[in-house]
């Protein structure tokens, strides 16, 4: 066996592959690279500890200088290479890979490896012209990617074409056991030019944190279970590297009665029993087909073969004890719940095999309803009608893919517009290739893979600073921003008699706190200016009840309406001038710059509006007859807490971007000078629609931590302190909203690149890739 | 659509033709038809464009055949040839439901990856491998649809279809004394004569089945397309491929059948897994919703042992171990045989025959 071979080669001794050799430190842990099925020792494998993680860093670190430095061209010619290296070592690839992980080789054979050249491939052409397509982005830095024992090599395929493309460098992190990402940062080593732009260590995912803290890691990609990546968010909160998720495994499949009931049959073949996924499947089916599609299921399922998986007829392999024993929970506990389990197919009953599982008439409140079904099985639940299927579908907090399965092609667009995911088939599931990109929503992770977008993950705007860990070990994150400083009459009002105080402005009109109190603002002279709201939690909670019930309606506009009303804001803003540049002055701005900033911020309000009607694009992929839509949808309700300088062109930047992806906002003005912002409230208040935009003054501190707690709020951008930035990273993995943070640096917001750049209309929207195969 | 007819002289003979006449005019009337399901799905879905004939076909009358003995042969049972031929039912219809064919809904991308998957997925290799392809042999209708055809051809065939793989071979496999032959031979109906008499003088009770009815286009007269059959019968053919009239398929009259065909095999395209997967499910859902089991032919275009073994897993996918029998599964091909012989001679002997190695047929 070829496989065996390779592994003697290491005489069963596996390292780390680093800086283009392997390293094999002596006096580690070492843990045995099991037979799935067998239990057969093949190899041990030496478990990373802080040094070599260490010198795995430092060797992409020197690799970077040169390899980042590269002319696009070269870069491309290399990974050309690499794929055709590992063309020739093909079936070396996945015999070594079907053994190590127990799936199906015909899945590793026919799907993994050539999608692994393709992605190659085309991040090649990617980096050919990069210098002319992505102009103004420069590579990040060294990235650190860590996989859970569930994922195939192909996610680190997915991953680090894209980072080696652009011309950052890699440190993976692997769990021990999984030779093959070695095997190929063995290959790509052997290639000589670029040793260390690609290092595979092996240890568990504990020490992602050493990691990501070493000097010169830009960022942190993992991909792993939910919990884990909660862990990890909260563990990284504050250091250098910035984190990207791409969470869970479980994918959706939406049955209505118009589709091709066989066909959808294959495709949950597809999606749950044919080791194309690493997780399981939720099945919503019209009540109308439920027993017709049952049947067809179940007669299916008893032709499915289980085995070995290098058995070239195998459909499912095994996934080691941890897979089953999970599966067996899993299905034991719906038992225990009421559900009816169905088991069928000829699959051997020993231990790391489990058949395919099909379990139906789970109460809906059952806990295991909640949780996330693992693989081999598959949920099946009944809907009524295409607008409860969206309800159930998106009622969940993962949102990774889904496919929808019906020959009407209003229905289908209808549902695949609805489902709020990352990925969308429609009549057909887990297709990928490497143009589209592939990401999530929600609890899934916000970090994507493939396409354009896999591309900016690993790139940053020229000119950013490299990112440095700003962590205060004593952040204490339960008190942070816990209380509100009491506001105490601060001395005798001189001066003109200040103006009634401002409210908060929530749901489209100015309302007075929850909280009943306001704070004092004083102006450059540290004389009284006016009086603000103090808001508190009650009054986040109401900002953000408002701006969901506005979110679907403005997420319906056209662009062109959304532009129209950003442009007729800019013409308040304009008609207004005086009043602000006044406003700007009394905080001690010089009168040309504030005249600079009252006319720019009204340029970005039009510009956002301009760009809100080119969003999304057609992609056209080669296997496929047919278009992908590459869709650019709101994030839904974004919270933004402005930062102090610039009081109006920021906030007028941020806010724009937002509104013309279609967010509702919650923004939190500055703290020092908010009043320019609540004077464009007041133009808010007739122009657009109640509840859209909502302003919440207050102790900035505190209205962060009722935001960046909030389950309900879909996206956090920061822009405040190191110690707040701290915490709001913290804070996310809650619900894991992506986050923007500014670690307490100032930006420039009068420059075009940093105050109006496609990073705020990246960080924006997020993406969906929507499928759609034609054919009659 | 026609049903295949049956022995002359015969009850059940008499029987066919009444309910061939009933098919035609149910056809013809919309009145009474039979098996809309079959032909319908075919229609339904992407079959007439390219393929566009539908035959029709009976399940095998007589049971003369001798029974082989032996169990399903399936993959666990390595180089067992064996095949149980039992009398399956025939249709007798149910009243024209066209609901049926209006609820079908098929989507041409998804049958279309599903038939790409249906060839890479049951690759069975070595002992497997053979024991598939012996099984592949007891599907043949071993044919000859020349106009050149004579009685020397005919014979040839009659005598490869009795012998279809070299007893040598069947030797080393061990499944001489199985009986294996071919489940027919298929000539044109002029030929019938010659092929009955091959048979009897090679001692076989392989069956003869005729193409009749204006094949390959059907566009004849009823009454010449039926005096046809009964020549086709009187001279000793068994079963009878019907060529359906399209005309009345595609103006939407359908015809019931016990036996369905992707194709004449004399179309630009002929046998296609995405057509033939659209079948197979319309078979399912006829017999799920009838009880009655349609038989099966794909013809045309069949040519290697690796297709024929992908036709296997298709029907065994599908429809299930049930339907590969000769009664409800049958592969139309001429030189598929010859194929499937080379590669059993790689299999037994490790070298790969010559041309001469192995009779021609």
């Amino acid at each position: 066996m070829v496989n065996m071979a390779w592994l003697d080669t290491q005489d069963r001794h596996l390292g780390h592959y680093v800086n283009g050799k392997w390293l094999k430190p002596e006096h580690r842990n070492s843990v045995p690279c099991r037979d799935p099925i067998t239990g057969e020792n093949l190899a041990s494998c030496p478990q990373a500890q802080a040094e070599d993680v260490a010198a795995a860093v430092e060797a992409a670190r020197t690799a970077w200088e040169n390899w980042s430095g590269l002319p696009g061209a070269s870069r491309a010619q290399y990974l050309t290479r690499l794929a055709k290296m590992i063309q020739k070592h093909q079936r070396l690839l996945w015999t070594l890979e079907s053994l190590v992980t127990g799936r199906a080789v015909r899945e590793v054979r026919d799907r993994d490896i050539p999608l692994a050249q393709q992605l190659l491939q085309w991040h090649a052409v990617q980096a050919y012209t990069q210098e002319e397509t992505l102009a103004g982005w420069e590579p990040m830095g060294v990235i650190g990617l860590i996989l859970s024992p569930t994922f195939s090599f192909l996610e680190m395929m997915w991953r680090i074409c894209p980072a080696l493309a652009v011309g950052c460098t890699v440190v993976v992190l692997v769990p021990p056991g999984s030779p093959t990402p070695l095997l190929l940062a063995q290959l790509a080593g052997e290639l000589g030019s670029f040793p260390g732009i690609l290092n595979v260590i092996n240890g568990p995912a504990s020490l992602g944190p050493i990691l990501a803290s070493q000097p010169g890691v830009q960022k942190v990609t993992f991909c792993g279970a939910v919990e884990e990546g909660r862990v990890l968010r909260r563990t990284l909160a504050g250091q250098g590297a910035e984190l990207g998720l791409a969470l869970g495994a479980e994918s959706l499949l939406v049955l209505t009665e118009a589709a091709d009931v066989d066909s959808a049959v294959e495709g949950v073949v597809d999606a749950a029993w044919s080791d194309r996924s690493a997780g399981g499947l939720r099945l919503l089916i019209q009540e109308s087909v439920w027993d017709e599609t049952m049947r067809r299921l179940q007669e299916r399922m008893a032709r499915l073969r289980g085995g070995r998986g290098l058995d070239g007829a195998v459909d499912m392999g095994a996934r080691g004890a941890a897979a089953h024993d999970l599966a067996q929970r899993y299905v034991r506990e719906a038992q225990s719940q009421g559900a009816q389990v169905f088991q069928a197919g000829d699959v051997p009953s020993v231990s790391p095999f489990f058949p395919p599982t099909l379990v139906s008439d789970l109460p809906p409140a059952s806990p295991c309803t909640q949780a996330e079904v693992p693989w081999p099985v598959v949920v099946a639940s009944p809907f009524r009608t295409a607008k409860e299927a969206l309800a159930v579908a998106n009622g969940t907090p993962r949102g990774g893919s889904a496919s929808v399965w019906s020959e009407r092609l209003g229905q289908a667009l209808e549902l695949g517009y609805g489902l709020r995911v990352g990925t969308v088939w429609i009549n057909a599931h887990g297709l990928r290739h490497p143009e589209v990109p592939t990401g999530g929503c929600k609890e899934s992770g916000s970090s994507w893979h493939g396409g354009p977008d896999g591309l900016y993950e690993y790139l940053r705007p020229s000119g950013t600073p490299a990112r440095l860990p700003s962590l205060s070990e004593n952040l204490n994150y339960d008190t942070f921003g816990l209380a509100v400083p009491l506001t105490l009459p601060s001395g005798p009002e001189i001066g003109p008699s200040p103006a009634a105080p401002y409210g908060l402005f929530i749901g489209g009109r100015f309302q007075a706190p929850g909280a009943r109190s306001s704070r004092c603002i004083q102006d450059s002279k540290g004389n009284l200016q006016a009086y603000v709201a103090e808001g508190g939690a009650k009054d986040i909670r109401g900002a953000v009840e408002a701006a969901h019930q506005a979110a679907p309606g403005w997420v319906s506009q056209p662009p062109g309406a959304r532009a129209s009303l950003l442009w007729a804001l800019a013409s308040a803003l304009e008609r207004r001038e005086s009043a602000f540049t006044s406003a700007l002055e009394r905080h001690g701005v010089e009168l040309k710059t504030a005249k600079v900033e009252v006319e720019l911020s009204a340029r970005r309000l039009r510009a956002w509006g301009a760009r809100a009607q080119a969003q999304g694009h057609l992609l056209q992929v080669a296997e496929l007859r047919g278009p992908v839509l590459r869709l650019r949808e709101p994030l839904g309700v974004l919270a933004i807490v402005c930062p102090d300088e610039w009081p109006l062109l920021a906030f007028a930047s941020l806010l724009a971007a937002a509104l013309a992806h279609g967010n509702a906002v919650v923004l939190v003005p500055s703290g020092v000078c908010p009043i320019p912002a609540l004077e464009v409230c007041q133009d808010m208040a007739t122009l657009l629609p109640a509840g859209l935009v909502n302003v919440v003054t207050g102790d900035r501190d505190h209205l962060t931590r009722c935001l960046a707690l909030h389950q309900d709020v879909q996206a956090l951008w920061y822009f405040g302190s190191a110690q707040g930035s701290q915490f709001v990273e913290w804070a996310s993995a809650g619900n894991l909203k992506p986050v923007w943070v500014n670690r307490g640096r100032p930006r420039a917001w009068d420059q075009e690149a940093q105050g109006a750049g496609p990073e705020l209309g990246l960080r924006a929207a997020r993406t969906k890739a929507l499928w759609l195969p034609m054919g009659d | 659509m026609g049903g295949r007819i049956p022995t002359r002289g015969s009850r059940r003979g008499q029987r066919a033709r009444g309910q061939r006449a009933r098919g035609q005019r149910a056809g013809g009337g919309g009145q009474r038809a039979r098996g809309a399901e079959g032909p319908g799905a075919e229609v339904a879905g992407p079959a007439p464009r390219g393929t566009g004939a539908g035959r029709a076909r009976r399940s095998r009358g007589g049971g003369t055949q001798e029974g082989l003995g032996g169990g399903e042969l399936g993959v666990e049972e390595p180089a067992t040839a064996a095949v149980a031929r039992a009398m399956s039912a025939r249709n007798l219809g149910t009243e024209l439901d066209l609901s049926w064919i209006s609820k079908i809904q098929v989507n041409q991308p998804a049958v279309l990856r599903r038939a790409e998957q249906i060839q890479a997925r049951r690759m069975v290799k070595k002992e497997w491998q053979a024991a598939w392809l012996l099984k592949a042999v007891t599907f043949i209708d071993l044919t000859t649809l020349s106009g050149d055809d004579t009685s020397s051809n005919v014979q040839r065939l009659c005598y490869k279809a009795k012998y279809p793989i070299r007893e040598d071979l069947l030797k080393a496999l061990n499944v001489h004394d199985k009986g294996l032959t071919t489940a027919a031979v298929c000539v044109y109906p002029a030929r019938v004569c010659d092929a009955v008499k091959a048979l009897k003088a090679a001692g076989s009770t392989i069956p003869v089945a005729s193409v009749a009815t204006g094949f390959p286009a059907g566009q004849t007269h009823l009454k010449t397309r039926l005096e046809e059959i009964r020549l086709a019968v009187e001279d000793g053919a068994t079963e009878i491929d019907v060529v359906i009239n399209r005309t009345l398929v595609l103006t939407g009259q359908w015809e019931g059948s016990d036996f369905i065909k992707t194709s004449t095999g004399k179309e630009t395209v002929n046998a296609t897994f995405p057509v033939a997967i659209v079948m197979l499910r319309a078979i399912r859902d006829f017999f799920w919703k009838t009880g009655n089991k349609i038989g099966f032919k794909p013809a045309g275009g069949i040519r290697s042992a690796k297709d024929s073994l992908a036709w296997l897993s298709l029907i065994k996918e599908e429809l299930g171990d049930e339907w590969l029998t000769p009664e409800l599964f049958r592969i139309g091909a001429s030189t598929l045989l010859s194929d499937i012989e080379r590669q059993i001679y790689h299999h037994v002997t490790g070298r790969y025959a010559a041309y001469h190695d192995l009779p021609m047929s």
